[in-house]
């Protein structure tokens, strides 16, 4: 299982449906509105 | 310099009572750094704000209402979200509700998945609100509740109940007080007044509050309302009774709490009325929102759903049942059925639609069912933009009550002068009792009514501008009321104003031949071609059901004319040029027919088989039916007539001498038809201009009136200051006579409310009492107000039912 690392929560990540890709590593969201807040500054959350 | 930001809003305003407040309200709005203009109608209760979005919130502009001590009313709507899993999502979708326009509050519930919003209607809507909630990547999921008419009519009733209820205790508690001082009781003056004071305080201060609250309110703004006049008037007639009744300067004599309790009951007794009036005003805008369909059946996914009107989007085939109505515009894409369009386009009789055909939101499905791909929804619909026109117009002054609004800022200080003067002059100079004085000096107070001032308008525009929707005239706004009301010249466009706008055949004159064979010739050559003339041959082949032949070796000359070969056989059609280039005899009789022709305004078209003349086919874009009837009606009102077109004079003079327009400005291009309206202005007449839209909207917009027509349901609704659904042109002169009866409606109102006040004040501050011994009873003063009041807003209501004479019969 993966950690959503906006809102920390678990994330399956076989069904995940927001995913985004930051320096070669793959990261896991529950909601399109964690991988928004993600995606505008990946730095901060990585 | 970049022009500043501009933005239009439309806050609904609860709590105004008066012209005062609305112009308070006004002042207000207009405080405020970067609004451009701010103008409230107290009628509609509406306040139309211009400003700049990056600079002022609507936030702002609501604070700037409250501080003036009214509301703003906004609607509700509970959203159904899905997707949202944790208090980000929740974030997310809260900042992109907020970020629209209009938006006041957003909570996100995640728990129950719902989104509380506060929304301003006229900036965005649920369709808003669904695009933003999708963009943020959850999915909209209905709407759970919405409150937004509903929130207008409960505030509206709480209102007038809590109005009603005041009054009536008003009433209860003041008669029999008025009793008790003339029936003799078995106790003493002095005990009288005790109990009178113990009965009467917490009665005057419930019927009274909300006046005194107002008069706080707009006292503490250094504005003088009306509300202070009357807390003035009821609190100079409670304050005098304590006094009296505990001998403080004042005898026994003054102990009128009958008189001050009844006035406060007979001012809510007037706003009770007013404000039941003044909610109808408003029936016909309720009338066509009733019409807009909330629930639509859609195929997806090759089901059929039923789904709330708004989730439906360009290119859905939706569903009509017979009996149902359509719920947005579309093309039918298959089926038959009578659609009724009476109510957008007052049009008794209901069309047949069949594929391919236009149908139009709100309009009624009457015998069969049809599919409709939807091609405008949500505020693109024509419904949905004449909804919108109506109200912005209903929200707009004529300029004419500029008077009203300028009487209305200094009439406030001059009554309180006089009424103070008068309780001067009574007690100081002709050393009246101080009861006099004081009585005139409440009466003056309580009498003045600059109400009916500022309601002679709005009320008027209101009704008016529905009236006007109801028979197919849509008034853009108040101007073009005043302006219509005064034209001098009515210009028309020619092609497809006074005219069907499409050339029809007219006359067919065979040369030794059948009619059906020459018509079956010429539509043979001509069925491919795309120019009008041609068009208009084939499709009277078709309306008679003429078989039409293929025709080979097609060629066009230039405008000139066309040839084919049709069973073996040359055909030429074209003009007479045309026919003589090829050395076609064109007989001396034909000849004269065709010259006959000409003189009506037509075209001829003359047809040669095998290098014979075989007949000659007129054509001529036919006036409409109506055309003639509403000239000679415009004649009769005095209006001048002229027409406009780019037809050659001979033709343009045979169409005028045929409806009756002597006027004929021809040869007119279309890029050249504003400077014929500019010189006709400049020679001091007031035009107003006629026309489709096509090719004239310079000239609709320099003149003084633009009158845009459209045919049924496909309005421009966009060009002209009054818009006609219909292509009828007697609509254009009940347009003109609509105008000049609300027009005449409002001078009416505001001369009336002048008149009532300049008859009265004077009365109720004794003029007559001298001579005649006449003076007023306070509470007949106060009902006297109110009477004016209202019959100001029920002669507005009148027009509702007015029918322009061009519709009679």
């Amino acid at each position: 299982m993966a950690i959503d690392p906006i809102c920390k929560m678990t994330v399956d990540e076989k069904t995940a449906k927001f995913t985004s890709d930051y320096k070669g590593k793959k990261y896991y969201f529950c909601a399109p509105g964690c991988k928004k807040k993600f995606d505008a500054d990946p730095a901060k959350y990585a | 310099m970049a022009e500043p930001e501009k933005k239009k809003a439309e806050l609904k305003i609860s709590g105004m009572h008066c012209a005062t407040c609305a112009v308070s309200v006004e002042e207000s709005l207009s405080k405020i750094d970067d609004v451009a203009s701010a103008q409230v109608n107290f009628g509609t209760e509406k306040a139309h704000v211009e400003f700049d979005p990056s600079k002022v919130s609507l936030g702002t502009l609501e604070k700037a209402v409250k501080d003036a001590g009214y509301d703003v009313v906004n609607s509700e709507a509970t959203i159904k979200v899905g997707g949202m899993m944790c208090a980000t999502c929740v974030e997310t979708i809260e900042a992109a509700l907020r970020e629209l326009p209009g938006v006041v509050a957003v909570t996100v519930n995640l728990g129950t998945e719902k989104a509380y919003v506060t929304y301003n209607p006229s900036l965005s809507g649920i369709p808003d609100m669904k695009k933003a909630i999708e963009d943020a990547g959850y999915q909209y999921l209905g709407i759970a509740g919405e409150v937004s008419e509903e929130a207008e009519k409960k505030a509206r009733d709480t209102d007038l109940h809590e109005k009603f209820v005041r009054f009536m205790i008003g009433f209860a508690v003041s008669i029999p007080l008025m009793l008790a001082m003339y029936v003799p009781l078995p106790i003493t003056m002095q005990a009288l007044a005790y109990l009178m004071l113990i009965i009467s305080t917490p009665v005057f201060v419930f019927v009274a509050g909300p006046i005194f609250k107002a008069a706080w309110i707009s006292l503490s703004h250094r504005a003088l309302s009306m509300d202070v006049m009357y807390a003035m008037g009821t609190g100079v007639a409670f304050v005098a009774s304590v006094m009296g009744t505990f001998g403080i300067i004042l005898t026994h004599e003054f102990m009128f709490y009958d008189t001050a309790i009844m006035l406060a009951a007979f001012l809510m007794l007037g706003r009770y009325l007013e404000t039941r009036a003044k909610g109808r005003t408003s029936d016909a805008i309720k009338k066509l929102a009733g019409l807009q369909v909330k629930v639509a059946t859609v195929i997806r996914d090759g089901t059929e759903q039923e789904m709330p009107v708004e989730d439906v989007v360009l290119g859905d085939l939706v569903i009509v049942k017979p009996g149902a109505k359509v719920p947005v515009d579309g093309e039918v894409v298959s089926g038959e059925s009578y659609v009724n369009e009476a109510m957008i386009t007052g049009e008794p009789v209901p069309p047949l639609k069949s594929p391919g055909s236009h149908v139009v939101g709100g309009t009624l499905n009457t015998n069969s069912v049809i599919t409709i791909r939807a091609e405008k929804v949500g505020k693109e619909t024509v419904l949905a933009r004449i909804i919108q026109m109506v109200e912005d117009a209903q929200g707009s002054k004529p300029p004419v009550q500029r008077i009203a609004d300028i009487a209305v800022t200094y009439f406030i200080p001059v009554v309180l002068l006089i009424a103070a003067g008068s309780f001067v002059l009574w007690y100081f100079v002709f050393h009246e009792t101080a009861l006099f004085a004081l009585t005139a000096l409440i009466s003056v107070l309580v009498v003045a009514c600059p109400c009916a001032l500022g309601l002679a308008t709005p009320t008027a525009v209101t009704v008016g501008v529905g009236r006007g929707a109801e028979l197919g005239i849509l008034i853009r706004n108040g101007e073009a009321l005043e302006v219509a009301e005064n034209v001098t010249t009515v210009v028309f466009d020619k092609t497809g104003t006074l005219t069907k706008g499409r050339p029809e055949v007219t006359d067919i004159v065979p040369v030794g031949i059948q009619e059906a064979t020459l018509l079956a010739l010429a539509a043979s050559v001509e069925k491919d071609s795309q120019h009008p003339l041609a068009i208009a041959v084939v499709k009277a082949a078709q309306e008679r059901g003429v078989k039409m032949e293929t025709a080979t070796h097609f060629d066009t000359f230039g405008g000139r004319g066309v040839a084919g070969t049709v069973l073996a056989e040359t055909v030429l059609v074209g003009n007479r040029a045309f026919l003589n280039e090829r050395s076609v005899t064109i007989p001396a009789d034909v000849d004269s027919r065709i010259t006959e022709f000409e003189q009506e305004g037509k075209t001829a078209v003359l047809v040669a088989a095998g290098g014979a003349i075989s007949g000659v086919i007129a054509i001529a874009d036919q006036v409409k039916p109506t055309t003639k009837d509403a000239i000679s009606k415009l004649r009769m009102m005095k209006i001048h007539v002229a027409m406009l077109t780019g037809d050659n004079r001979r033709t343009a003079e045979a169409i005028g001498r045929q409806i009756g327009i002597d006027r004929v400005i021809a040869e007119v291009l279309p890029q050249d038809k504003e400077a014929e309206v500019r010189a006709l202005q400049a020679k001091g007449e007031i035009v107003a201009f006629v026309g489709d839209g096509i090719n004239d909207a310079p000239a609709l917009a320099r003149a003084d009136v633009g009158i845009a027509i459209g045919s049924g349901t496909d309005v421009a609704i966009e060009s002209g200051d009054i818009v006609l659904v219909r292509g009828d042109l007697i609509d254009a002169v009940a347009a003109i006579q609509l105008s000049k009866k609300v027009m005449g409606r409002i001078k009416g109102n505001i001369f009336w409310a002048f008149a009532y006040n300049a008859a009265l004040i004077p009365v109720a501050a004794g003029i007559l009492y001298p001579s005649f011994g006449i003076t007023f009873k306070p509470e007949l003063a106060a009902l006297a107000m109110a009477a004016s009041s209202v019959t100001v807003v029920t002669l507005s209501l009148l027009l509702r039912k007015y029918i322009p004479e061009a519709k009679k019969g």
